[in-house]
């Protein structure tokens, strides 16, 4: 790459501008990344928090159902669900974590008393209940799970890209742009020594002609007087 | 913009969220999995109206390969997968490990 810069004090100017660009900008992008990587252990600490309740929550939710499918048999559980009318809905909103918008969900209808479940209190029973209470425990756990879960995936495809641009800068980019620079340098030195090695020897040859030239003008000078003595 | 969440597996797993007033669900026996999850993943995924999608974890096994990587990928709508320990959504351990390069998720399963 270096070979293909042409070694003139121009180039050498802007690769050390941009050596001085790259490197700030590298210096910037390591703290995004070290910054994005702290906030996510923040949002990663939260998140296991959220999974372990969730994990709970369905476990509970699943206890339930089968104890209403056990005792009012899978029809009558399956007749509930088919008659629910208000359905959960839910409303996102985002908010800036360092330059990575995060979602912020918000939900409504997700827990419901029984008159609004839509299956009337003469068809369901108890067991149907608590189970449609599990399973509404369990949605809000999920909505929170998919709020923390979004933000971290956000989170980490930023790092993923922060990380992929400082190593870019540190094993490509600036190592060419020290090459670059080091060529021109050492080509600018060479062309240097070049040239006081030319300026000397014009020197030389120019004093070697000034010599001739005072030694044949002492001969020129001598010679009318050798013709007198004669 | 409001939107729903969706749930998808057999129907043994989906009747517990209808209880809960979800009306978007995908349907699939087991024995169908491996033929049929495929397409109701890829038709959720493309419901604008759907904001989280709901799956058993066990049941990404039964997606190809592309279609597993887009749904646990998709931020909107996102994955949450239930079950099996709960070692994050879809991919998220590998993806951790990729970007931060430690596998911070190894504490929480042992």
């Amino acid at each position: 790459m270096a070979e293909d810069v042409k070694p003139t004090r121009k180039n050498l100017m802007e690769i050390e501008d941009r050596i001085e660009l790259s490197e700030r900008g590298h210096d910037t992008l390591e703290q995004k990344r070290d910054g994005l990587i702290m906030e996510f252990m923040d949002i990663l600490d939260q998140a296991q928090d959220v999974r372990s309740g969730l994990s709970d929550d369905y476990e509970r939710a699943q206890h339930k159902i089968n104890m209403a499918r056990a005792m009012e048999g899978d029809v009558a559980v399956r007749g509930a669900a088919a008659a629910l009318k208000e359905y959960p809905e839910i409303t996102t909103q985002s908010k800036n974590i360092m330059g990575v918008v995060v979602p912020q969900i918000e939900s409504s209808r997700v827990k419901k008393s029984i008159d609004q479940r839509g299956y009337g209190l003469l068809g369901s029973s108890a067991r149907i209940d608590e189970a449609a209470d599990a399973y509404e425990e369990l949605l809000e756990s999920i909505i929170l799970a998919a709020e923390v879960e979004t933000a971290m995936k956000k989170m980490l495809h930023e790092i993923e890209t922060t990380k992929r641009r400082v190593n870019a800068l540190e094993f490509k980019v600036l190592p060419d742009l020290y090459e670059g620079q080091e060529y021109i340098e050492q080509k600018l030195e060479e062309q240097e020594r070049e040239e006081i090695f030319r300026m000397k020897k014009i020197k030389a040859k120019k004093e070697e002609e000034e010599k001739e030239a005072k030694e044949a003008d002492k001969a020129a000078a001598k010679e009318p007087g050798t013709a007198t003595a004669d | 913009m409001s939107q729903e969440i969706a749930v998808i597996g057999s129907p043994d797993f989906t009747t517990g969220f209808r209880l809960a007033g979800v009306r978007k669900f995908q349907n699939v026996a087991d024995s169908e999995k491996d033929e049929h999850l495929d397409a109701a993943v890829e038709e959720t995924l493309a419901d604008d109206d759907v904001g989280i999608i709901v799956m058993h974890d066990e049941d990404l096994a039964h997606l190809s390969r592309n279609v597993r990587k887009s749904v646990e990928q998709s931020i909107e709508p996102t994955l949450v997968t239930l079950g099996a320990g709960g070692a994050g959504g879809g991919g998220l351990r590998d993806q951790i490990k990729r970007a931060i390069g430690i596998d911070l998720m190894e504490d929480e399963n042992q």
